[in-house]
């Protein structure tokens, strides 16, 4: 067996593989930032992966269907931004709420739609640095293996994450998690931030999702986020919602993932279903070690009543 | 008369009344009329696996023998009593339980409700009139489907990718195993295991399939339902880059999927096919000998291989007759080992560096 090779396919896949966490979580360490839980992602995941899937097969057009991804997912943080700001509704139960009908909704479309069948994408995109690392070891034929939706992905979120740190709407967003009736009492809407970060963190999720389906796996099927909505809130939180260490967690998180098939592969004597917790062992220890001074925006997850609500 | 017929009626009546909790059986049924037949499944019906197998299966002999079927899907791995009562409130004359997880939960509820059952993969239960069982034990269709593979490969090197290591999926790794040892004992065999219950964890079966295809396998047994088509886009997107001759080709389980999408680079597939048992346990019931064990074998078609490819070489295909017939003469006797430990043991004695 050539070790290298097979790094260089564990590290491929990782990278590939760790753009829907990744997207979903920085769009959650948005929201949050601006006071929103919002436990819904998996279901704007699967929401945004079904219809970006549909319109890939429809049309073979990968920069349609992730942009239909992205949309979707503008939609559905919408919703969620309104309802939980507007129409004060407790955020764990809407973003549960919204998971169980992305769930059962999507399955049900899908079923209604392509019945048992299971349509398979056969989408082959550009990879910008096909070839162009391959001197180095491991790492440059990982890279080489990306296609552009990967490389696409980490600019928007270095991109985001400048424009947040350095924009009036970045100390808006904080304003409205931190000390919402301040952000008022300067003159600006805490409802329309709110509003405004969940759409962009919906966005982000269904972009997320749109990966998924459409760059990643190439075909949809009922839940086949397999839980990375509810694990991006976890990535969010061990990330302290700074964007790009939520980022850089996201991949970690990826590489631990492939971490049990590189050890199996190694032959290390060592129960399968162990080698499998690691990775979610390592994020708690993370968590630990790295969660004491941690502090959660002070409005985090609470319906804000507005100065008016407080006389 | 009327005098003998009181002291009977009492005699009954005060043995029946004080008889131990434990020896008073429920109505068993025995040559009842089979109107309505149930199927429970955990996960979905159309998950291209061992549930929609299972649901098809028993649909087409709910058709063929007049029978109104009833489908439970995704009914998880909890309790699944209170759906077992609404199916007989409903009038199910015959529920199947289509997973090795309700091992449990169903004899119990045919005892104590007198409802006979199908089991999967529990003998023990097994109890005239009420409980049958349908042993799936796919192993001597996979011990062909290693031979195939021991004979195909080009590299040497085959992988086995399961979504976990539940009975069936264990049957069928060793029996692959042992007919890949018996072609190509100088072969390297890669096992992994996605999950738990990664039955529909695509995205990580994808991700293992790429590793082993990196490690050099060039036929990849997978073992997955709805992550099998992780592996199948794997193995697409590796090929995208191959000449066809070179190319990694997958060994299905359970259903066929050739002539669809993901049949590009199919070798071939463990099929397995309920039909004949459904058919048979339902016409026991009606004769009032149900309760038994079906085994699901070669001989009686309930697990076969899905027919080779024109590429597939004649001597391929006449070791594989020979194999089959071997099998089922009883001269070659494949492994049934049914827990995870078992199997990694015996992956261990067949392959010792690799597992």
């Amino acid at each position: 067996m050539n070790v290298e090779v097979v790094l260089t396919a564990l590290l491929t896949a990782a990278m590939a593989g760790s753009i829907p966490l990744m997207l979903a979580a920085v769009g959650e360490a948005i929201g949050e930032r601006a006071g929103l839980l919002n436990l819904g992602i998996e279901g704007v995941i699967l929401v945004s992966g079904l219809a970006a899937f549909w319109l890939v097969l429809e049309t073979q057009s990968l920069g349609l269907g992730l942009a239909c991804g992205a949309v979707t997912g503008l939609i559905c943080g919408l919703g969620f931004g309104v309802l939980a700001t507007r129409g004060r509704a407790d955020q764990i139960v809407l973003g549960l709420g919204m998971t169980m009908a992305g769930l059962g909704g999507t399955a049900f479309v899908f079923r209604e739609v392509w019945g048992s069948q299971q349509p398979l994408l056969s989408i082959r995109s550009w990879r910008p640095l096909d070839s162009l690392l391959d001197w180095i070891p491991v790492i440059g034929p990982a890279l080489g293996q990306q296609r552009w939706p990967v490389f696409a992905a980490w600019f928007l979120v270095i991109g985001l994450s400048s424009a947040i740190r350095r924009s009036k709407f970045g100390l808006q967003m904080r304003a409205a998690g931190e000390f919402p009736l301040g952000l008022e009492a300067s003159g600006a809407s805490v409802e329309g931030v709110r509003i405004a970060a969940a759409a962009l963190a919906g966005t982000l999720s269904g972009l997320g999702g749109a990966y998924l389906t459409t760059v990643e796996l190439g075909f949809f099927s009922p839940g086949v986020s397999v839980g990375t909505g509810f694990m991006a809130v976890a990535v969010a939180m061990l990330g302290q919602r700074n964007l790009l260490r939520v980022a850089l967690f996201s991949l970690g998180f990826g590489m631990l993932t492939g971490l049990d098939t590189a050890l199996q592969l190694a032959n290390v004597d060592a129960r399968p279903e162990f080698l499998r917790m690691i990775p979610y062992l390592a994020i708690v220890l993370t968590l630990v070690l790295l969660g004491r001074d941690a502090k959660s925006p002070a409005a985090l997850g609470q319906v804000y009543r507005g100065l008016a609500g407080r006389r | 008369m009327q005098l003998w017929r009181w002291i009977l009626m009492t005699v009954v009546g005060v043995s029946a009344s004080i008889l131990p909790g434990s020896l008073a059986l429920p109505a068993v049924a025995q040559g009842v009329e089979v109107d309505r037949v149930a199927i429970v499944t955990p996960a979905s019906r159309t998950n291209q696996g061992w549930d929609q197998q299972g649901v098809n299966n028993l649909e087409s002999v709910g058709a063929e023998l007049g029978i109104t079927v009833d489908v439970v899907e995704n009914a998880g791995y909890d309790d699944i009593t209170p759906i077992l009562n609404d199916l007989v409130d409903d009038g199910a004359d015959l529920i199947v339980c289509h997973a090795s997880g309700y091992q449990t939960v169903c004899p119990e509820f045919a005892q104590s409700t007198g409802v006979p059952v199908v089991v999967i993969e529990n003998p023990g239960a097994v109890m005239p009139g009420l409980i049958a069982d349908i042993e799936t034990q796919g192993q001597e269709a996979a011990f062909l489907a290693g031979v195939v593979a021991g004979l195909e490969t080009t590299t040497g090197t085959v992988a086995v990718v399961v979504s976990g290591e539940p009975p069936s999926w264990n049957y069928m790794t060793v029996g692959f195993a042992e007919g890949l040892h018996s072609v190509n004992p100088d072969a390297t065999l890669i096992y992994q295991v996605i999950g738990d219950a990664a039955y529909d964890d695509a995205p990580n079966a994808k991700r293992v399939t790429e590793s082993v295809i990196a490690a050099g396998a060039d036929i990849v047994f997978g073992m997955g339902d709805g992550a099998s088509f992780g592996m199948i886009q794997a193995i697409n997107e590796a090929n995208a880059d191959r000449e066809l001759e070179d190319a990694v080709q997958f060994i299905d389980v359970i259903g066929d999927k050739s002539g669809t999408d993901a049949g590009t680079y199919l070798l071939t597939s463990v099929l397995f096919d309920y039909t004949h048992a459904y058919t048979s346990l339902i016409e026991q019931l009606l004769a009032g000998t149900f309760g038994e064990v079906y085994t699901m074998g070669l001989e009686n078609d309930g697990v076969r291989l899905l027919d080779l490819p024109e590429s597939v070489s004649t001597d391929t295909r006449n070791q594989l007759t020979e194999a089959r017939e071997g099998i089922i003469a009883g001269e070659i006797i494949v492994s049934s080992i049914a827990d995870a430990d078992g199997v990694h043991q015996r992956l261990d004695e067949l392959f010792p560096s690799e597992n």
